[in-house]
């Protein structure tokens, strides 16, 4: 019996150990992608920081209103941002080259997989940036609109702005990545009516103000003796 | 539009007679009035010399066939030829304006014409006088630009004396009131110079004829002079749509600016030019000035667009804004060198493109309200010698703050805000 039991743990260490032999030219070509990568993400990297570099990217960023992309960038700098961002991308394709010589069919599968999901990956960061420019810009005309019109909830009615085309373009990436689903569907449409709803208060509650001077001005033109002196511009 | 104005068989009529002498624009006659219009032209030529077809451009906004006024049989007054200005359905008043000014030029420029006027001021206030003394220094003097004087109160002319006169002065040289008009008179040489430069470096709709005349005239050695014509009516402000107007006068300016930064840059010093005319005694002036609105507006200016102002304002700058917005209405005095800064630094920003020019154009609102509160209260008392003794001081600042445009303009990077 003594026999028997050796010689099945003798067959199962023999099977895992060719298992294991089977799975060392995989491993070997993984390590082989990962070190050619990491070398192709170095030369990548290096390239782009001198091209990025050279043409001040940090602040023609800064300038064209993206300072939120420096605060978030690794020291403050979205140029490093920037080659990260490359060097990882580059990593991670050379990483799924390299688990492709495991078993093809499974690797081969999630690659596809994968590769398929990618544009909408990118559908979803144009929209994102896209959003982004977009909610700035009317958020400062909304801003600059607003204070020449002298209305004193300016900042209030700007932020909202902004964030009722963020929420939007947040939404509409999630719909891209078909994350979430109904949940975030319903999020957004609670979400977006209550801003829509809370810059309707805004203007509604802050108008009366507009009103109340407007109706100052058509009195004093009737009641008072004083004359307003003529102002012209040209 | 620019040759819908005259048809082609008129035209041509004109042109076998020997073309025209002058052109006069007169832009801003309603359809009813565009006869007496016409009628002031006639008066004006009795007193001009040597004149004997005068083409007559009404911007009555009226549609359809034009109606030229019947040649005179007489031998010895000048043959007025009349017709409508027919603008382009669905534009904007000053789209429309715009377009007015070209075609005034573009007829002028095609018949070859010695001379051409431009009223634009409402005509209520305009007489004969005003087209005689627009017209006779080209016609008998050979000057090629002749800008208009006009009789100011207080409180007119507000951008003119804060921002375009000085900043003309201190850019191209030339001591003028008006440098944006609107009346001129203008030679056939300065004509063809405008329409050719049109379609230089700068792209047709960022020149105006209104900003870009003056600078042309400038830039080109052409001889320039002024003319009183007296007090100008003009419409009440509309305070609801001031930062329109400002980014429809300032956006052009500084356009042109970019333009001839080449010119401008060389200049060194201004000179006054030749007057024509007897200056007007302004009539007395009644009313007060509430200032606090115009404060509050600034203040609010202060508190909001921190933000926008810091991508154009150097932090000095800043700091000196929320210094003067802390100061009671009372106290409230803007200098003249930070207000000639923060003109010169929005030049700059709009070339830059530091932010989309239409914001940086309306963001300049409030601190335009703030010079304005500053000025009333300190000219509240004045009288027309210590106002003009103000803007030239103001004007001086200009030309003294000038290394520093000069400075940003050439080396943008190292001023950077």
């Amino acid at each position: 019996m003594w026999n028997q039991v050796g010689q099945a743990l003798s067959q199962s260490m023999n099977r895992m150990l060719s298992q294991m032999a089977s799975l060392l030219p995989g491993v070997v070509a993984l390590i082989a992608a990962l070190l050619v990568s990491a070398m192709v993400a170095w030369i990548l990297t290096a390239i782009l920081r001198r091209s990025l570099t050279s043409v001040d990217f940090d602040r023609r960023v800064a300038r064209w209103g993206f300072s939120a992309l420096a605060e978030w960038s690794p020291a403050k700098s979205p140029t490093l941002l920037a080659t990260r961002a490359v060097a990882w991308t580059v990593m991670l394709i050379g990483f799924l080259i390299g688990i492709s010589a495991f078993d093809v069919a499974l690797t081969s599968q999630f690659v596809i997989r994968l590769f398929a999901y990618l544009p909408n990956v990118l559908a979803a960061v144009v929209v994102l940036a896209a959003g982004s420019i977009v909610a700035r810009f009317l958020a400062r005309s909304v801003l600059i609109g607003a204070v020449n019109m002298n209305l004193q909830y300016a900042r209030l009615l700007s932020a909202g702005v902004k964030w009722l085309v963020t929420v939007l373009a947040v939404a509409m990436a999630l719909e891209h990545l078909s994350i979430g689903g109904g949940i975030i569907r319903l999020a957004f449409g609670i979400l977006f009516g209550g801003i829509v709803l809370a810059l309707a208060l805004a203007v509604g509650l802050g108008s009366k103000e507009l009103v109340t001077r407007s109706l100052e001005r058509e009195a004093s033109k009737t009641s008072s003796q004083t004359m307003q002196e003529p102002v012209g511009h040209l | 539009m620019d040759m819908g104005a005259v048809p082609q068989p008129e035209l041509e009529r004109i042109e076998q007679a020997g073309g025209a002498d002058l052109v006069v624009g007169i832009l801003d006659a309603d359809h009813g009035a565009a006869g007496a219009a016409v009628a002031m032209v006639r008066t004006a030529l009795t007193e001009l010399s040597k004149v004997a077809r005068v083409v007559v451009l009404c911007n009555n906004g009226a549609q359809g066939p034009l109606a030229a006024a019947p040649e005179t049989e007489s031998g010895r007054a000048p043959a007025v030829f009349a017709y409508d200005l027919a603008s382009a359905p669905a534009q904007t008043p000053q789209a429309g304006m715009v377009g007015a000014y070209r075609s005034v030029f573009t007829v002028g420029e095609k018949l070859r014409v010695r001379a051409c006027a431009v009223i634009a001021s409402h005509l209520q206030g305009v007489t004969p006088q005003w087209i005689y003394r627009l017209l006779q220094p080209v016609l008998d003097l050979d000057f090629d630009l002749v800008a208009p004087r006009y009789t100011r109160h207080r409180m007119e002319g507000l951008l003119n004396r804060s921002v375009l006169a000085p900043l003309h002065r201190a850019l191209y040289g030339l001591q003028l009131q008006n440098p944006a008009g609107p009346d001129f008179g203008l030679s056939g040489k300065l004509l063809q110079r405008a329409l050719g430069m049109d379609s230089g470096s700068l792209r047709r709709h960022e020149r105006e004829p209104l900003t870009s005349i003056a600078p042309t005239a400038a830039v080109g050695g052409f001889r320039v002079c002024e003319s009183h014509l007296g007090a100008r009516s003009q419409p009440p402000t509309d305070w609801m749509n001031l930062s329109s107007l400002l980014a429809m006068i300032l956006g052009p300016v500084f356009s042109e600016m970019e333009g001839q930064a080449a010119y401008w840059q060389r200049i060194r010093e201004s000179h006054a030019v030749p007057g024509f005319g007897l200056p007007e005694a302004a009539a007395e002036e009644g009313g007060t000035m509430d200032v606090h609105r115009m404060v509050e507006s600034f203040r609010l200016g202060d508190q909001n667009l921190q933000d926008v102002w810091g991508l154009i304002l150097p932090p000095m700058t800043l700091m000196e804004l929320r210094r003067l917005s802390r100061l009671p209405p009372e106290q409230f005095r803007m200098t003249d060198d930070l207000w000639v800064r923060i003109v010169y630094d929005f030049a700059l920003g709009h070339r830059l493109r530091t932010i989309s020019r239409d914001h940086l154009l309306r963001s300049i609102t409030p601190l335009y309200l703030g010079w304005i509160a500053s000025y009333a209260l300190e000219m509240e008392t004045a009288g027309p010698p210590q106002i003009e003794a103000r803007m030239e001081r103001l004007a001086r600042a200009y030309e003294a703050g000038k290394p520093y445009l000069v400075s940003r303009w050439r080396w943008p990077d190292r001023f950077n805000p």
